[in-house]
């Protein structure tokens, strides 16, 4: 499924405002840890709220936050990461070895607002929208389910992170409610002009 | 005369954002690539003596462009327009010949201080 609410001139677009986006998330990141990210190519496609349940659910233990922003713009964010992961960027920084439960969360919530912060920043900065974010929480996955999601179809974008040698891998999704793909599509006609 | 440039880069928008950087008295011929194999091309067949060139693209990527040109010791002047500003790819493509690194999303202003630097204007 691609994203079909959007020309390929649309999609070509948001891909590279998120390549840019993606971009200055690696680097505070790499910053951070004095090591370099590695960064995917940005996927955008159109999703169902079934098939986005479905992204979420992996088999390696992982960790999942959220977010939410409205204005604008309204839709969510997601940052998924492995536990391995994590510990090993906790080491980096510093972090008791082993993490107790409240330093693992502390850290999730705080390298979400890292990479997925700044993935949403650049993008709205660069599509001149303005929106609010609620603070990230975490989530369980195995309560994961569609109908806790208030939606049925969406725009969902798609980066990933990884740092091969600490086994570190986060994904993050951007998931743009229907009532937004007209603005964003007015927006991206405007770098497009 | 005047001189042959080529902007890879694998997105439309990007191509066209640099194509519109460039100083308005400049006097180029611009020619463009899709992705890493076409810019080599380009460069084979004298169309960038300056190349503008991304990082992250399909087929051969902007690592692997600079790699080939530096072991065919091709003479384009390169510069290396990203979105993955992080220090490492800097001083990365900077060991591989490339003349300087310029971060997306691309200030003009900074383009033609750049261009001027390398006395290209």
């Amino acid at each position: 499924m691609k994203g079909q609410f959007l020309s390929d001139e649309q999609q070509d677009a948001l891909q590279e405002v998120l390549n840019i986006s993606m971009g200055q998330a690696a680097d505070a990141l790499a910053r951070l840890i004095q090591t370099q990210v590695q960064l995917s190519i940005p996927a955008v496609i159109q999703s169902s709220s079934d098939h986005f349940i479905g992204l979420l659910l992996q088999p390696a233990p992982h960790q999942i936050a959220q977010q939410s922003f409205l204005g604008e713009l309204n839709g969510e964010m997601i940052a998924l990461m492995t536990e391995q992961g994590n510990e090993a960027i906790a080491r980096l920084m510093h972090y008791d070895s082993p993490m107790v439960e409240q330093d693992k969360q502390e850290l999730q919530l705080e390298l979400t607002n890292i990479l997925a912060g700044a993935c949403l920043h650049g993008l709205i900065s660069q599509l001149n929208f303005k929106i609010q974010l609620a603070a990230p929480v975490l989530l369980n996955p195995a309560s994961l389910h569609a109908s806790r999601l208030n939606w049925q179809q969406a725009l969902l974008m798609e980066v990933q992170f990884q740092i091969p040698e600490f086994n570190f891998y986060a994904r993050i999704l951007i998931c743009l409610k229907q009532e937004s793909l007209w603005p964003l599509t007015q927006h991206l006609n405007l770098l497009l002009l | 005369m005047p001189i042959p440039i080529t902007i890879a880069d694998d997105s439309a928008l990007s191509r066209k954002t640099i194509r519109r950087a460039l100083p308005p008295q400049w006097d180029v011929s611009i020619c463009e690539a899709s992705n890493g194999k076409e810019a080599i091309t380009a460069v084979k067949h004298g169309l960038a003596e300056v190349l503008f060139l991304d990082l992250q693209m399909p087929e051969m990527d902007g690592y692997q462009v600079l790699t080939y040109l530096k072991q065919h010791h091709e003479k384009a002047v390169v510069i290396v327009i990203s979105a993955d500003i992080q220090t490492q790819a800097q001083a990365m493509v900077s060991a591989l010949g490339a003349f300087r690194f310029l971060k997306k999303p691309l200030d003009p202003a900074l383009l033609a201080q750049t261009l001027k630097e390398l006395g290209l204007i």
